[in-house]
């Protein structure tokens, strides 16, 4: 059994639960709104993510040389909406279907996301489709933060489940 | 090192970071982006096979190639005063644990807008095996206002 990540104990991170409550390829409707849950962006949440993929950049961990630095303060990494994708979605959404699989992604950044930002997703499925038997939706993704400024947009597609 | 957009020329690389994956990595992956999804975790399941695909055993987030290609373009960009802003993405390939990942950028073409100045940069990621895992091209904005040197 998995156990509740310690940079947010409230997540729930048993992919399985409320698997039954998502919609299937069959069922979900393109250009319908994605509930989506407001996230505050921590400070240890981007200290997390930064060493799971080796970012070393002051920018993101060192309060002092960010302050200094062009963007006045600590700033994320443009790639957070990876997180922030997953911490915006509620356990009964699409998104979180086991097997779903990510065929590929385009994002485009605008500002950076702060740390104690109020981080706010609005998501919809923009296109379902069929291709070598595969089952497709396309998503479009765009995070704001607490002051309705766009921090980046975004569009996937990802395989769902058989 | 920094780099200006008038002496940047077309073919020039960009050398990215080398990743190694592990099963630690890809669970610090799940717990730095909260997606838990079985694919990255539960080996019982990834016995199983995903439409027409089986991928035979757990397999790291794609979106880890993602972030990697993104510190690369970044690193390259921030101390230039540049601005990353732009990645689309393309998987190619899995990627599993004991793999060794790297990414790479080659400038494309160089842009002038009305307002600004872009890069366009193509990136690749290959594995110890010098297979291609993920494609990719980047937009990077070298605003005008940029201090030269």
């Amino acid at each position: 059994m998995i156990q509740a990540p310690s940079s947010n104990p409230s997540f729930e991170s048993d992919f399985w639960k409320d698997a039954n409550l998502r919609k299937t390829w069959d069922e979900i409707i393109p250009g319908e709104p994605r509930r989506t849950i407001p996230y505050k962006l921590t400070h240890e949440a981007i200290a997390l993510f930064c060493k799971a993929v080796g970012e070393t950049n002051p920018l993101y961990l060192d309060e002092a040389a960010a302050k200094a630095g062009p963007f006045g303060g600590l700033i994320a990494p443009p790639s957070i909406h990876i997180l922030l994708m997953f911490a915006c979605t509620p356990t009964d959404d699409w998104m979180r279907s086991p097997g779903t699989v990510n065929a590929g992604q385009s994002w485009s950044y605008n500002i950076p996301a702060r740390p104690g930002d109020i981080i706010t997703l609005q998501a919809r499925a923009l296109d379902k489709f069929i291709k070598r038997e595969r089952l497709f939706v396309v998503h479009d993704n765009v995070f704001f933060n607490q002051n309705g400024e766009v921090i980046c947009s975004g569009r996937g597609q990802t395989i769902r489940p058989m | 090192m920094t780099v200006t957009f008038d002496h940047l020329k077309i073919g020039d690389v960009i050398d990215g970071p080398v990743f190694s994956v592990s099963r630690e990595s890809i669970r610090l992956f799940c717990d730095a982006s909260l997606d838990y999804n079985p694919l990255h975790l539960d080996d019982e399941y990834m016995k199983g096979s995903f439409g027409k695909t089986n991928f035979g055993g757990i397999i790291m987030h794609s979106m880890n190639n993602f972030a990697l290609i993104t510190r690369m373009l970044t690193d390259w960009a921030q101390p230039s005063g540049a601005i990353h802003r732009r990645l689309e993405t393309r998987w190619l390939k899995p990627v599993k644990p004991g793999d060794t990942i790297e990414p790479t950028g080659v400038i494309k073409s160089k842009q002038v807008t009305a307002k600004s100045r872009w890069a366009l940069i193509d990136v690749i990621i290959h594995n110890q095996n010098g297979e291609h895992v993920a494609i990719g091209e980047a937009m990077v904005e070298f605003p005008v206002a940029t201090k030269v040197g």
